[in-house]
């Protein structure tokens, strides 16, 4: 434990800490340990995992809607073309990522571009086509900046050449999955899964049920195709019995 | 009509300042009608003194400089760059004018409860006080108006400076405003006596009020290390006089927001936050003759009448520069500590010097 | 001197009726007739942040504080009830930004402790090295505060570009300058590299050493010591009475820190010492807080030097045991919490923060979410430390306290 007590001030003590005072402020004056970025003229470097923009990828998507239902600010909002694809609202967003994290493609991607000017509040609700690539900025900056540290001094490492803004997208490691019924005999048949998927891969009919000879009637089989499939498991959250889930196909 | 003419000229030629570098150029100029008499009038000697050098057109440039010099020396220090985007190029050596011009078109807003007349006289008003001692401060030959007197008369005027303050923080009326005035007033208290008393024993060193025996008598040691204890006290009551950081206090933007000049805006503003500057002009002005040789120094003779006023401003202008590093050093003092080291240690400091200087003004004579 | 009583009849001036202020109008007629004066101080003032002090003095003499906060009231817990365990992240380290990842660890380890999760080693020592680097940034901020407070403009400088180092170390880590979002229930977002790692171990050291400049021109500045030394003091017996967290209990000499009383995440395993004072002043408890800078500096070399190999996301969370990328919302959006209540304690920067939450077993959103931040805890004691103060040291006094208005707001 430290303990500290009151810090003497008679006027020797006082006399040593002006001089020290002034001596730090003169040395600074002659030789200042300068730290500002002038930042149109020169631009941060920064790391690959930065929080910037957010570029989304068409070809990725599969419209499986939980990066709109992670965001905190709900300031993503799908909007539909031949599937269902993410706009964000950058109004709203706060640069969590947290729908990058939760992109199970790996379809939406960060990137280093953090100074987007918008004329109007209306402008700042990006649609699809205008997030899938780094919007235009001017770029004023000649040089790159870049912290450098060791042990003894922290100074401003300055380089000619221009940081690329893109950040090239990573791979997700996610096994493949694929949506799956666990118990066809407890369908309601009410479609809502049907209805919702995307790739049109479940088909619900009806069909002759007979549990004996006796009891006989109409009931519905689920029908899932795989190869359609995209495991976006939209299906698995509308079912309404909850029968159907997510299973892990391959590597 | 032309006999008034020339005897104006006759007048003013009688007394130029003798400059031999630019001798040619005078002397062609002086043989065209109408214009000798106003070159004449420039290179008059008074009217040199105290329109031109040390008076009111280095007091301009002084201000241009000191304002964008403070916030550049203060940068540094701080690890950071400093106003520059005005003129780039020369490192934004032009922000104080642009701040300048931007006061002179912003609007000048008078509030209400203000008294209006005196609200808007006052920041002007405030600079009779300030301008007059330039009448009476020598530089070399060239004097506005020569009086033994000379440093008795400058001291008088400075100390009618918070004078015109306390009245603008009346005339304001607003609660900031008052506290500010209050503190000013408690504030000039407490420097001003240990300040004339630090004079006073310089002028008792010297044995004379008159500026040019002051500087005749530092010909061989400068006053600084003649009265090192004046020295110290002049300099810590220029701060305070001043409101220069560690005694910001009349001022204290986070407790009292700018205190007596907290409703000023526009160009009314402009004129009341320079007028600090000016009175720390003119006080580092009399600093100089007290202290560091006044107008003494290296003599060139292609400058011939020149040497004086120019050594004058350097000497100035090198102080000033040093001084306004402590604005990054010091946090503010509470009103009570700097009543407290203005009443105690610098009012003792002060009678030592006073005795020092008289000793030291017997011996010497 | 005898003072005598004058039946003058006054008048409070009639504004004060209209600035809805919370004391009763008995209270205002009382201190004009007693010869008082009231001032208010903010919420539109350079020295008062979003809060209203109502300051009672008696010429210079402040003889009662009376706060007014809530300005910057922002319903965080009501807000909370509306949304998913795991999307409350944001929200929590929302009231104190630079001390994000002190109350998004708080938040995390309520979680945790109700579902039982076990967190990997490395992503603990990873927790703990985020936690202090928004504890020296905290600190570092308040400095600066404090330092503008008191008119000193290098002493607000210097650790607001100090601070961009601490921003720097976690861009690097997490992405973002602060409020990171980057502890997650059963670890953290993603794994440290080995040469972020090293540059955070550098930048300490020479933090270390642009520390010395601060120390010269600020922390032993004469002036300083002037303006804060015996100057808002709180003693041993006081500070406990009006319920002091954190530094600011540890500056009137208690030895408390949650950290050491009930340690969390790998501050068992490190070595590092609780900085207590005597005096319990102003400038006692600045000290405190630039003996926690040095001490956390140390901590967060410690963390990386000691800092095991292994996963930083728990096995029960994903399976991926080194970024939680692409597996984000199926492992934590449907999270729900057994039914019962869940609080942790969590040694902010400024002092004790208490989460707790009450789950009714069956929703994935919370039924009740309580946060008691630090600045709601001394509030009291910051407010009594100022009687028999000279009005001009409030300022001194707010900026030793390090007082964040929408900390304390919520």
């Amino acid at each position: 434990m430290i303990r500290l007590s009151k810090v003497k001030t008679d006027p020797v003590e006082n006399l040593k800490r002006h001089a020290e005072a002034i001596g730090e402020a003169v040395k600074q004056a002659i030789k200042p340990d300068r730290v500002t970025v002038e930042y149109p003229r020169e631009r941060r470097k920064y790391p690959e995992c930065f929080r910037g923009f957010i570029v989304f990828d068409k070809e990725k998507c599969i419209s499986c809607f939980r990066c709109a239902q992670i965001c905190p600010a709900n300031a993503i909002q799908m909007e539909y073309f031949d599937k269902a694809y993410p706009g964000i609202d950058y109004a709203k967003c706060i640069f969590c990522h947290f729908c990058v994290d939760s992109c199970p493609t790996g379809a939406l991607n960060t990137s280093k571009v953090h100074d987007v000017a918008f004329k109007s509040m209306d402008e700042m609700k990006l649609s699809t086509k205008q997030i899938t690539k780094v919007p235009e900025i001017v770029r004023e900056e000649k040089q790159t900046v870049e912290y450098y540290v060791d042990r003894n001094v922290w100074k401003l490492v300055r380089k000619k050449e221009l940081d690329r803004l893109e950040v090239p997208p990573k791979p997700v490691k996610v096994k493949e999955r694929k949506a799956a019924c666990t118990e066809p005999e407890s369908c309601l048949g009410c479609r809502l899964c049907a209805n919702v998927c995307p790739q049109n891969a479940i088909k619900v009919e009806k069909c002759e049920v007979s549990i004996d000879e006796e009891v006989t009637g109409t009931g519905c089989i689920l029908q899932i195709q795989t190869d359609l499939c995209t495991g976006c498991g939209l299906c698995v959250r509308q079912c309404p019995m909850q029968i159907l889930t997510l299973e892990e196909v391959g590597e | 009509m032309m006999d008034i003419i020339n005897y104006l000229f006759e007048t003013f030629s009688s007394n130029m300042m003798d400059i031999p570098l630019i001798a040619p150029i005078v002397d062609y100029l002086m043989k065209i009608p109408v214009i000798n008499v106003l070159v004449a009038l420039i290179l008059w000697k008074p009217f040199f003194a105290v329109i031109i050098m040390p008076g009111l057109g280095v007091l301009v440039l002084y201000l241009l400089y000191v304002v964008w010099y403070e916030r550049k020396l203060t940068a540094r220090i701080q690890w950071r760059v400093g106003p520059l985007e005005v003129a780039r190029p020369i490192r934004g050596a032009i922000q104080a004018l642009a701040d300048g011009i931007r006061y002179f078109f912003q609007e000048a807003i008078v509030h209400r409860e203000a008294h209006r007349p005196y609200y808007v006289q006052l920041p002007i008003l405030a600079f009779i006080p300030v301008l007059l001692p330039i009448m009476f401060i020598p530089a070399g030959s060239a004097v506005g108006i020569y009086t033994p007197y000379s440093i008795q008369l400058i001291v008088t005027f400075i100390a009618l400076i918070p004078i015109t303050i306390v009245a603008i923080g009346w005339a304001a009326n607003s609660r900031f405003a008052y506290i500010g005035s209050v503190r000013e007033a408690f504030m000039y208290f407490a420097y001003e006596v240990p300040f004339i008393i630090a004079v006073i024993s310089m002028i008792f060193l010297y044995g004379s009020g008159d500026a040019y025996v002051a500087v005749e008598k530092q010909s061989a040691i400068p006053g600084a290390l003649l009265n090192p204890i004046a020295f110290i006290v002049y300099i810590i009551a220029m701060l305070m006089a001043t409101s220069r950081l560690p005694f910001e206090i009349p001022e204290a933007d986070q407790e009292i927001a700018f205190g007596p000049f907290v409703e000023y805006s526009g160009i009314l503003f402009g004129l009341v936050m320079v007028l600090a500057y000016e009175k720390l002009y003119i006080m580092t002005l009399l600093f100089t003759i007290l202290f560091l040789g006044g107008w003494s120094g290296l003599y060139c003779p292609l400058l011939g009448d020149l040497n004086g006023p120019l050594w004058m401003f350097i000497k100035t202008i090198v102080v000033i520069s040093i001084l306004v590093i402590v604005r990054s050093i010091y946090a503010r003092y509470r009103l009570d500590q700097a009543l407290r080291i203005g009443w105690t240690s610098m009012l003792a400091l002060s009678i030592a010097a006073l005795v020092v200087g008289g000793a030291l003004g017997v011996w010497l004579s | 001197m005898d003072e005598y009583v004058l039946d003058i009849p006054v008048e409070p001036p009639k504004e004060l009726r209209s600035l809805f202020i919370p004391i009763p109008p008995e209270y205002v007629e009382d201190t004009y007739k007693s010869d008082d004066f009231l001032i208010l101080v903010g919420p539109q003032h350079p020295g008062s942040g979003h809060m209203r002090l109502i300051v009672r003095v008696k010429g210079d003499i402040i003889q009662e504080v009376i706060p007014d906060p809530g300005y910057v009231h922002r319903s965080m817990e009501k807000l909370a009830e509306n949304r998913l365990y795991i999307q409350n992240i944001p929200l929590v380290e929302r009231p104190a930004i630079m001390d994000a990842p002190n109350f998004n660890l708080g938040y995390v380890r309520a979680i945790e402790e109700a579902l039982d999760v076990e967190v990997p080693e490395r992503a603990k020592y990873i927790r703990t090295m985020l936690a202090e680097l928004g504890r020296v940034g905290t600190h570092l901020y308040d400095a600066a505060i404090l330092a503008v407070f008191i008119g000193h403009t290098t002493g607000f400088m210097y650790p607001f570009a100090l601070r961009e180092l601490i921003c720097e170390a976690l861009v690097r880590l997490t992405g973002a300058r602060f409020t990171s979002s980057f502890i997650i229930p059963g670890g953290v977002r993603r794994d440290a590299d080995e040469s972020t790692l090293k540059w955070i171990y550098d930048m300490t050291l020479a933090m270390e050493r642009r520390l010395k400049s601060f120390e010269r021109i600020f922390i032993n500045n004469p002036t300083v010591i002037a303006r804060l030394q015996d100057v808002g003091v709180l003693s041993k017996e006081e500070a406990i009475k009006y319920g002091v967290v954190g530094p600011f209990l540890r500056a009137s000499g208690v030895e408390y820190d949650v950290r050491k009383v009930e340690p969390y995440e790998a501050y068992d395993d490190l070595a590092w010492d609780m900085p207590v004072s005597d005096a319990g002043d102003g400038y006692a408890r600045f000290l405190v807080r630039v003996n926690e800078v040095g001490q956390s500096l140390s901590i967060i070399r410690q963390c990386i030097k000691e800092m095991p190999e292994g996963r930083v996301i728990s096995e029960q969370i994903a399976e991926n045991g080194n970024d939680i990328r692409g597996s984000f919302y199926d492992s934590l959006s449907n999270i729900v919490l057994p039914s019962g209540e869940y609080t942790t304690l969590t040694e902010g920067a400024r002092g004790t923060i208490v989460f707790s939450i009450v789950s009714d077993g069956e929703s994935n959103v919370p039924y009740r979410l309580r946060i008691v931040s630090p600045g709601w805890l001394y509030l009291r004691g910051f407010m009594e430390s100022m009687k028999g103060e000279r009005l001009a040291d409030l300022q001194a006094i707010y900026g030793s306290f390090g007082y964040f208005p929408p900390e304390a707001d919520r």
